[in-house]
């Protein structure tokens, strides 16, 4: 047995280093980013590019934040707001016409859109979390799976959007901006807490999820006015 | 009643429109107002535009449309009787977007590689304003053929053009496009646009062109191999009819394109009797002729003698020859051929008239004397041949006999030496042919002579055995061993040969004298001059001068056949009428050198 097991040893140390080095060179070329555009440096996407990967995120987001509301809609009449905020961003000035959202600037959009998204982070996982709660299982399963993957992407487009503005900084695009957010609006309790306290039920999902949909109109239009003042191509 | 708001749009997400539907009033007038609030706020604020979007609507322009914004609207409808509220809605403007239809649709038939295709282009609708990103349109558009129902929609994305391909050439087509906001309401359809499309050959006519050349020249292929093949083909499809064949003829006989042959095949259509019984009609014309075998003396058939036309009157009863066919030598050729058929039979000549002929030859008994006319030739002695004729009588005769008979006479042909034979039409019964057989079967194998030879005598034998054979027939029939004795010169410059017979040597009272001598003279053939050519016998005369060829002398035993004997080349003719030469009877033997006055036995 002592003699099989020293022959053996050099042969697994040889396959380990075959098995490693073949690895490395497939990794090594899974490891080499795709470039649609086929530029020489491809590890660098340019700014249109983000643009576009930031957009298409957007509007995914904006799908699924209509489906998830479409189906409140159904089971529960909404709530009267008259009289007060229905949504905890009502304190983010975003421009509701067009022409505010053109004279705003390149930079405070960007803010705008960076404020919106990262209210919305914590919210979401609440939301999810409390939907995966919910006695109703297979009925919130396929919502909580929903919640999940929008807490995903708002996460995602949070930073794809950082990366756009710093790259628009970086190219002159915009000079005045500041990625630090003040911490006023990051409170993760006072987000959900405007719901409700404590737990969540369903109806304070409809509301939430309300207000979402809005949210993420709001991103998803102010990216492409963003995109399309910056970039005027035929896409806008 | 209270009124309803049916709906509210923004066709550009800047402005928009919301009309209700009045309830019942009653007949009584009534007015409606419009009031909304706005993001819960408290503050009511009331239609700012009831007319400019039409009865029963209310219109807010820019100024009072706020995007992301809830509007709690209601509509309160008032008459005599009091006023009715509608039940409140919630409208956002963002969420209500429904465009215009798209403008300037333009549909262009265009062409790729010959084929033709629709590029459909249009535009946004002219509020909407997507330069700037504030809303973002997909279009989508359907096709259809004139005059049927069905529509092929067609998604176009945020593209403002769109191709159509696969469409049929010469048809007219309806085009359609509508927009829609990623989110939102889809515009109506654009009014539709007519295209026609033109007939496109191009395509189709190229391929046309390609099929027809390429049929056309399967079958100029085709065409030609028939044209080679047409002859096969013609077989194949029409076989010849079988042409009447007659038997026992001979078609080589037209294809080496003798006359004289030909003609003697036309002649003797009935020629080999098939029946033994015309034989013995035969018989009895017949001469016997015995020639010994000994005496292998090559008779040249003379033409003349052979194919003599003339009937001659043969008077087979008496042991003589008294047929003065001056073709005696050809009848003695014939009768020879018939000996050497009658010898030949033994050995298994398969054609039973050869027995016939056989006794024919038997009741041969007299030889004419040659006729001046075969001084030209010489005659020849057929026992030689007939020695040799068993031999020769193979098979292979068997399929000619009946054409040998009819063309040959007087054979000899092989025994002629080259050249020496001459061809002379003497009449219609003359078988050129034979000699020109002769001549022509000369490089052939012997054989094929001799069968000829046989041929010939049995011609010969039939062809008296009709009545109309020439005298050339009339020969006497010779056994192997047959002499011809030359008995006198009748006054016709006949020399009038004697066949001698051992067996029937008592017919002749001359046999005896004839018999003496081992060495008889043997008719070589009859000179120019008429002379009689004598070949003196061979045993004792090889170093004669008479004898012309040490060849012809070995040629007299049987081998006389091998052809190309020139047994009478160089000799010595004897004038046969009326000369009187000195004739050296003691031994029998008859100078060629002299004149035949026949050493009468």
């Amino acid at each position: 047995m002592r003699k099989m097991q020293k022959v053996k040893s050099p042969f697994i140390a040889w396959f380990a280093v075959i098995a490693l080095m073949y690895l490395k060179y497939s990794v090594m070329a899974d490891a080499a980013p795709i470039c649609s555009y086929g530029q020489a440096t491809c590890h660098v996407p340019s700014l249109a590019d983000l643009f576009d990967r930031v957009i298409q995120q957007s509007s995914r987001m904006h799908g699924i934040s209509t489906d998830l509301h479409s189906e409140f809609d159904h089971y529960l009449p909404s709530k009267n707001f008259i009289g007060k905020q229905r949504c905890h961003t009502y304190a983010i000035l975003t421009p509701d016409d067009k022409e505010k959202a053109q004279r705003l600037g390149r930079e405070q959009l960007t803010e705008v859109i960076l404020r919106l998204l990262m209210a919305w982070g914590d919210p979401l996982s609440q939301l999810h979390w409390s939907m995966s709660q919910d006695q109703n299982q297979d009925f919130n399963q396929y919502r909580s799976n929903k919640a999940l993957e929008i807490s995903d992407i708002v996460r995602e487009l949070k930073d794809g959007v950082i990366k756009v503005a710093e790259r628009m900084k970086r190219l002159g695009l915009n000079g005045n901006f500041v990625s630090y957010i003040s911490p006023e609006n990051v409170d993760p309790f006072s987000a959900i807490s405007f719901y409700k306290r404590g737990e969540l039920n369903s109806v304070d999902h409809q509301d939430l999820l309300y207000c979402f949909r809005r949210d993420s109109h709001k991103v998803k239009t102010y990216l492409r006015i963003l995109k399309c003042s910056t970039f005027p191509t035929l896409d806008c | 009643d209270k009124p309803k708001l049916t709906s509210c749009r923004s066709p550009e997400k800047e402005t928009f429109t919301c009309w209700w539907q009045p309830g019942h009033d009653g007949g009584l007038p009534t007015t409606y107002a419009l009031y909304y609030l706005k993001d819960n706020s408290d503050t009511i604020y009331e239609c700012p535009d009831y007319h400019t979007a039409g009865e029963n609507s209310c219109f807010f322009n820019k100024n009072d449309t706020s995007v992301w914004v809830n509007y709690n609207i209601t509509v309160v409808a008032t008459n005599a009787l009091g006023s009715n509220f509608s039940d409140p809605e919630d409208v956002d403007v963002a969420y209500i977007v429904q465009p215009h239809t798209p403008e300037n649709v333009t549909v262009n038939v265009m062409e790729d590689k010959g084929w033709p295709f629709l590029r459909v282009s249009w535009e946004s609708p002219h509020k909407a304003d997507i330069r700037s990103g504030w809303i973002t349109l997909i279009y989508e558009l359907r096709v259809k053929l004139e005059g049927e129902e069905e529509w092929e929609e067609h998604h176009a994305g945020q593209q403002k053009m769109f191709n159509i391909f696969s469409i049929r050439s010469g048809s007219t087509y309806l085009v359609q496009v509508r927009c829609k906001p990623d989110h939102g309401f889809w515009s109506e359809w654009s009014s539709t646009t007519y295209v026609k499309v033109p007939e496109y050959f191009f395509r189709e006519r190229s391929l046309w062109i390609l099929v027809m050349i390429f049929s056309s020249f399967t079958l100029i292929i085709l065409l030609w191999i028939v044209h080679m093949n047409s002859h096969s083909l013609k077989h194949c499809l029409l076989p010849p009819v079988p042409g009447p064949k007659i038997k026992g003829f001979d078609q080589q006989i037209f294809k080496n394109g003798r006359s004289d042959e030909i003609l003697s095949a036309l002649m003797v259509p009935n020629f080999p009797p098939t029946k033994s019984s015309n034989y013995e009609d035969l018989l009895v014309e017949y001469l016997e002729v015995y020639v010994s075998e000994e005496q292998e003396l090559i008779l040249e058939e003379s033409k003349d003698s052979c194919l003599k036309s003339d009937s001659s009157t043969c008077d087979s009863d008496s042991g003589r020859g008294s047929c003065d066919s001056h073709t005696l030598l050809t009848d003695k050729c014939g009768e020879a051929k018939r000996e050497r058929r009658a010898s030949g039979e033994d050995s298994g000549m398969t054609i039973e008239s050869q027995k016939g002929w056989e006794e024919e030859a038997l009741s041969y008994t007299q030889e004419d004397v040659a006729t001046p006319d075969v001084s030209s030739r010489r005659v020849k002695t057929w026992p030689s041949v007939f020695s040799t004729v068993p031999q020769y009588t193979t098979s292979p005769l068997d399929q000619k006999t009946s054409l040998e008979l009819s063309k040959q006479h007087c054979l000899s042909d092989t025994l002629f030496p080259p050249g020496s034979s001459t061809k002379e039409v003497l009449g219609p019964n003359y078988w050129e042919f034979d000699l020109s057989n002769k001549q022509s079967h000369l490089p052939q194998p012997q054989t094929h002579g001799s069968q000829q030879l046989q041929a010939h005598s049995d011609v010969n034998i039939s062809y008296t055995g009709n009545k109309q054979v020439p005298a050339l027939l009339q020969l006497p029939g010779f056994k192997s061993t047959e002499y011809v004795e030359v008995q006198k010169v009748n006054q016709e410059d006949m020399v009038i040969l004697q066949p001698v017979e051992s067996d029937n040597c008592g017919r002749d009272e001359e046999c005896p004298h004839v018999l003496q001598g081992e060495d008889y003279s043997k008719v070589k053939g009859v000179g120019s001059d008429n002379l009689l050519l004598l070949q003196s016998g061979v045993k004792a005369r090889m170093g004669d001068e008479m004898e012309a060829n040490g060849v012809s002398e070995s040629c007299y035993t049987s081998s006389s056949f091998a052809t190309t004997q020139k047994h009478i080349d160089s000799m010595h003719s004897a004038t046969i009428p009326g000369q009187e030469e000195p004739i050296r009877a003691t031994t029998g033997y008859v100078d060629t050198t002299t004149m035949f006055t026949l050493p009468m036995y």
